[in-house]
């Protein structure tokens, strides 16, 4: 069994008295594609924002391949090779699509800001290794033909996949993806499971997925965690959750 | 300790009346989500009108009948400007950026003061002496010299105090500015109107701005074109002291920097005077951002 | 090798500025004196674009940065040179540059010293902050009797030229483009377009708005030392509030994060003042309402070009 790579133990945060999250544990294993589902408001949004550090767990602890990642910046959790993508799309909608995902190669770069003032032979051929690297990922996801307009102008589906792209340009060992099927019609439901599968396969990394729609999850999940009011209440492959009272319950509600 | 008394007393006076410019800046900060730079120079009309207004009715005798009606008088001119500022400048730049609102503040500003600098469209830009507003007496306790005019100041502001508390908490209008205050959709949606919520809050707050112009000339009894930008960006300090959006919070951190202000004025470094509300500001946003009396908001994402 | 075109661009830049001022004596001096001022305008302009515009910050405390630029660089050439070297020609030609370039290195301390703890405040608390510090600036220079307190500074020498005005210029336009023209410069756009996607990102964006409030500062000490050497006196009350909005309103008429927008706009700012010179006491009026019309009208900036296709180099 490959090891584990990200493991939540015991987490807990409350926001003044609300409890949002009470004492989860999940764990993800290097190459795996996890689901974390459950009703509105259950905290798998949450999870992921303490995951990727913009909120800190009032208790427990989250490890990234053995590393602790408490007190951790969010710009330092994706260092460490985690990244993500958000619920609402956040690009960066000024920049062109282009720049999007050239700005997420940021951690692998050698040369900053004095470098950029200079302008040696050295940083003009990290430039253009970049280049070459960014118009390669673009083509990939068949963004290359629109890389020049701003991000906000794309269609919805295209930002949906630009967001995926950028994550990916990090070099990530995890990728997180809050609710990718967020508006989408059956047909592109489709086509973003392909394309999950997709990223697993040639980027060489494990996937968390949070998501609203149980065909998606059931569709490509290997294992799944439940949530419903900040607690887990399962945790197994997709068919041993489709057959969880506790689940039906939870989505269909008790009576 | 008779010093001591009296210096409380000045800061306690001087604290009054940041404390009611602070409470512009903290209603219009909780509706609308921006500074409202020009808040200072309704402050600054404030103490023009009731100067016109005593000018004009040329008191033989200041009478304390004679002094509220300035003042009301006073509040209403002020209640009007607000509106109108809110109506011209702000209105149409509802949901626009924060930056584009906050710069049209600032030209507002910068257009009343040099409107009112100008000889022929405003007041020009030499003092004027502010006559008395109340009948004026000297009561001795013990060593202790109080004039009733500075007392007067904490106890106007006290009364004001006391109806806005009223009218934020007991009437439809209040709850409607309260709930404006937590989230404007969610507040239109249940069909409050939140144009004259806005525009009430701006009235209010302006009408505040302009008992404390008359306040302030009133202890000073100088006044000019310019001399608002500096008691305003302190009552804006004592807005954010408090806690920003938050009414006690305003009347709080008004109260402090007036005391601070005054005892640092009785000591060598009087002359640094108008750079210590700056250094409470920029250490209370590094300690304890949300304020005193604030809660801090969690970003969503 | 040949260097890249950006660089070619400022060497001749430089190049033609030295020549202008080598003729300068023949040009009109009234003339002169509207050029040297529109010169720092772009200094000052161009180094609060990169803090407002590029990376979204709202400073309201340029001026600030500028006095202690002005002052810092001023005592260096008028106080302490003399006493160590006396009299001699390489005041102008080796103290003064270095004396701006240390009036611009201690105002970038002063940047960080406020940059780094404001930093965390968004939007319009952290213009109130650097409005404070610019006022607090203010504060201590009038108390400062080694700096002439109120009064102010006088004796000066009047060293800048357009050589140095327009050589400064080119400098602070070229660093602010390349600084944003890189890898690690789409960052602080990323990061004003976006913060909390920025540093999801990897971006550490509390690094963007510091480098961006260091250079910024460091520019507009620069320009603080020029302004020094051109009018021969300092005053306290010259860095005040109104002096940052002037700034500001540049960044805004040419356009938010555009380079030559912004160029072209603190000369068209610089010579509006010399128009409205005329009018006297309306000067503020027309100025203001102008303002308040921008920003109604157009608050994207005078000139809107449509958005260039930016190719992918």
């Amino acid at each position: 069994m490959p090891d584990i790579l990200l493991d939540l133990s015991s987490v807990t945060i409350r926001f003044g008295g609300l409890t949002a999250v009470s004492s989860v544990s999940i764990t993800v294993r290097e190459g795996e594609l996890v689901g974390l589902i459950g009703p509105n408001g259950a905290g798998k949004t949450t999870v992921f924002n303490m995951v990727t550090g913009v909120y800190q767990p009032t208790e427990g602890s989250i490890h990234l391949g053995g590393r602790s990642l408490a007190k951790l910046k969010p710009f330092q959790i994706t260092d460490l090779g985690i990244a993500r993508t958000f619920q609402n799309i956040r690009l960066f909608p000024s920049l062109t699509v282009y720049d999007n995902v050239r700005v997420a190669f940021h951690r692998h770069l050698q040369n900053h800001s004095l470098q950029s003032l200079i302008r040696s032979s050295n940083f003009e051929e990290e430039e253009a290794n970049l280049k070459a690297r960014t118009v390669e990922l673009l083509t990939l996801f068949n963004l290359q033909r629109v890389q020049d307009e701003p991000a906000k102008s794309l269609s919805y589906g295209d930002q949906r996949r630009l967001e995926i792209l950028r994550a990916l340009a990090t070099k990530p060992r995890l990728l997180l993806l809050d609710e990718p099927a967020a508006g989408m019609n059956s047909s592109e439901k489709t086509e973003l499971l392909t394309l999950i599968r997709f990223i697993r396969d040639t980027f060489d990394l494990a996937i968390l997925l949070v998501e609203h729609d149980m065909k998606v999850v059931m569709g490509i999940c290997e294992r799944i965690h439940v949530l419903e009011y900040g607690r887990k209440i399962a945790e197994g492959t997709p068919s041993a959750i489709r057959a969880d009272p506790k689940v039906i319950a939870a989505y269909l509600g008790d009576n | 300790m008779t010093e001591f008394l009296q210096q409380l007393l000045n800061g306690i006076s001087l604290g009054a009346i940041y404390a009611l410019i602070a409470l512009g800046y903290t209603m219009v900060y909780g509706v609308l989500r921006f500074i409202n730079f020009a808040h200072s120079d309704v402050f600054m009309i404030g103490s023009y009108v009731g100067w016109f207004a005593l000018q004009r009715f040329q008191f033989q005798q200041p009478s304390f009948l004679g002094g509220i009606t300035v003042l009301t008088l006073d509040m209403a001119v002020c209640a009007l400007l607000g509106v109108l500022i809110e109506k011209l400048a702000y209105k149409p730049l509802r949901n626009r950026s924060t930056l584009t609102v906050l710069i049209t503040a600032i030209g507002v500003s910068l257009l009343i003061q040099n409107l009112a600098q100008n000889q022929k469209f405003g007041f020009g830009p030499n003092p004027k002496a502010f006559p008395p507003l109340f009948p004026s007496k000297q009561l001795q306790f013990g060593d202790l010299t109080l004039s009733t005019n500075q007392l007067a100041v904490p106890i106007v502001t006290l009364g004001l105090l006391a109806i806005l508390y009223w009218i934020v908490h007991c009437t439809r209008t209040g709850t409607a500015m309260r709930a404006l205050s937590f989230n404007a959709t969610a507040a239109s949606l249940v069909g409050i109107n939140n144009d004259r919520i806005i525009s009430f809050t701006f009235a209010l707050g302006s009408s505040l701005a302009g008992a404390g112009g008359v306040l302030y000339a009133m202890n000073y009894p100088s006044i000019d074109p310019l001399m608002g930008t500096m008691p305003g960006l302190k009552a804006f300090v004592a807005a954010v002291l408090g806690g920003i959006g938050n009414l006690p919070g305003a009347a709080l951190g008004g109260v402090l920097i007036g005391l601070v202000e005054t005892f640092v004025s009785g000591t060598r470094l009087s002359t640094f005077r108008d750079a210590i509300a700056f250094a409470i500001l920029i250490a209370i946003l590094l300690f304890r951002p949300a304020g005193l009396l604030g809660k801090l908001k969690v970003e969503k994402v | 090798m040949v260097p890249p075109k950006s660089q070619r661009l400022l060497i001749a830049t430089l190049a033609i500025a030295a020549l202008i001022s080598a003729f300068s004596g023949r040009i009109d001096a009234y003339l002169l004196d509207v050029a040297l001022g529109a010169g720092i305008s772009i200094v000052l302009a161009s180094s609060l674009n990169l803090i407002n515009g590029f990376t979204g910050q709202f400073s309201l405390g340029h001026a600030g940065f500028m006095a202690v630029g002005a002052y810092a660089s001023a005592m260096l050439t008028t106080t302490l040179a003399p006493k160590l070297m006396g009299q001699t020609e390489l005041l102008q030609w080796v103290v003064f540059p270095l004396s701006l370039v240390a009036g611009g290195l201690l105002s970038a301390l002063v940047g960080v010293a406020v940059g780094a703890p404001s930093l965390r405040l968004k939007g319009d608390y952290l213009a109130i902050v650097t409005l404070g510090f610019g006022e607090i600036i203010k504060v201590i220079l009038q108390n400062l009797d080694a700096v002439g307190g109120a009064r102010g500074l006088t004796g000066i020498h009047t060293h800048t030229s357009l050589f140095w005005v327009f050589g400064s210029a080119a400098v602070t336009v070229y660093v602010v483009w390349s600084l944003l023209n890189s890898t690690f410069g789409r960052g602080f756009v990323a990061v004003a377009d976006d913060e909390v996607a920025a540093e999801a990102m990897g971006l550490n964006s509390t690094h963007y708005k510091i480098t961006a409030f260091v250079v910024g500062s460091f520019f507009a000490g620069v320009a603080g030392g020029l302004y020094a050497h051109l009018k021969g006196y300092l005053n306290p009350s010259g860095f005040s509030f109104d002096k940052s909005i002037e700034i500001v309103v540049m960044v805004i008429l040419g356009g938010m994060g555009r380079h030559s927008g912004v160029i072209v706009a603190a000369v068209l700012l610089t010579a509006l003042t010399e128009v409205l010179r005329s009018f006297g006491n309306y000067r503020m009026i027309v100025y203001s309402v102008l303002l308040i019309i921008l920003m109604l009208t157009r608050p994207q900036g005078l000139f809107i070009w449509p958005l260039k296709k930016r190719k992918s180099t």
